[in-house]
């Protein structure tokens, strides 16, 4: 009696396996008996190419229920948050040691900093995007009467600010300095300076927050 | 409930219109800056851009500047001043005026705005005299 029931039961059970494979599936998750051969084939099995399946499968694509989860992808990504930034109003963010257009620093009494070592022209790897040249003052310092900086051969490597023993040519955050034409971007020594004393505060702010690892 | 549905943020929208100063005003921004969002004003620079901050949005979108109004639509990202460079970079949390690292010397220069293409951009010229110079024939 018991073993006929058992017998009724199992034979219910393999015939479910061909007749609906999916309630199988689900016998297994959560009933959780395992299947008689020893292990589950997880991976996708190849489609069946009756022409019957064929028709059924192409029908499925075509129809609407297809197009219409399409649009709700659609709908979804219109009230989403977007990725991106909306740039001249938000900016990304951006690190201290950001090494963007050179700057020629000064002490806080006004005096410049550079001594004229050539030190970040020798290190220069674009061989000759740095030019000094060097005279003494009437007050008898060394500084430099030339100090040019070809910003189209500089490849922005932070060499020079970190052969400077003076901190004198330091690469300032700004890297919005595009210009129209290639002439304005060969600078002088004025135009270093002067970049100086407008980034002074950023660059301040930046060598004071990496001063740790320096 | 209202949140759950989100109907709140029908209410947010327009408070944000009335924040922004009614419609016009919104139409305006919407037309200038393509975005319309809340935020707490945080600072305000000496060029008149304003700084504000959400963060309700997420980490790279949470910090905005609203150029002055001078500029109308010849808005220009290097028209943010150093001070406050740092602040919208996400380099420091501080305002400029919260901000002790940072310097006030006398000698430090008003902020120009890249002025590429315009009369005022910058000309390279040579710093040292001329090291050949050329023969001016006597005269008679």
């Amino acid at each position: 009696m018991n073993s006929a029931i058992t017998k009724i039961f199992s034979v219910a059970k393999t015939g479910s396996r061909y007749v609906r494979p999916s309630a199988q599936l689900i016998n297994q998750r959560y009933i959780g008996s395992p299947p008689k051969d020893g292990y589950i084939y997880v991976n996708d099995k190849d489609p069946s190419m009756d022409l019957n399946d064929i028709t059924d499968r192409a029908a499925q694509t075509i129809f609407f229920t297809e197009l219409i989860r399409g649009f709700g992808v659609t709908l979804a990504q219109i009230f989403k948050e977007p990725a991106t930034i909306n740039y001249p109003f938000e900016k990304g963010p951006l690190s201290p040691r950001f090494r963007g257009e050179h700057a020629l620093r000064r002490y806080p009494s006004g005096e410049e900093r550079c001594i004229a070592c050539k030190l970040c022209e020798a290190i220069c790897p674009a061989q000759q995007a740095i030019t000094i040249e060097a005279e003494e003052r009437a007050d008898g310092s060394r500084r430099t009467t030339r100090y040019d900086i070809d910003m189209t051969k500089c490849i922005y490597c932070g060499f020079c600010q970190e052969a400077c023993p003076v901190d004198a040519i330091v690469e300032g955050p700004n890297f919005e300095f595009s210009t129209e034409t290639h002439e304005e971007l060969l600078y002088n020594k004025e135009k270093l300076l002067n970049n100086g004393d407008k980034w002074e505060s950023e660059i301040a702010a930046n060598i004071h927050a990496d001063h740790l690892y320096r | 409930m209202a949140k759950f549905f989100g109907i709140d943020r029908f209410f947010q929208f327009l408070n944000t219109i009335k924040e922004t100063g009614g419609i016009r005003a919104s139409l305006y921004k919407l037309y200038r800056m393509d975005n319309l969002r809340p935020g707490t004003l945080v600072g305000t620079d000496k060029y008149g851009n304003k700084y504000y901050e959400n963060p309700h949005y997420f980490y790279g979108r949470n910090r905005w500047v609203e150029y002055a109004e001078k500029y109308g639509l010849d808005y220009d990202a290097s028209q943010v001043p150093a001070e406050w460079y740092g602040w919208l970079h996400y380099k420091t949390d501080l305002t400029p005026d919260k901000d002790p690292s940072r310097p006030h010397y006398k000698w430090m220069a008003d902020h120009t705005e890249n002025l590429s293409g315009t009369p005022g951009q910058f000309m390279p010229y040579s710093t040292t005299r001329p090291k050949i110079e050329p023969w001016i024939p006597p005269k008679a």
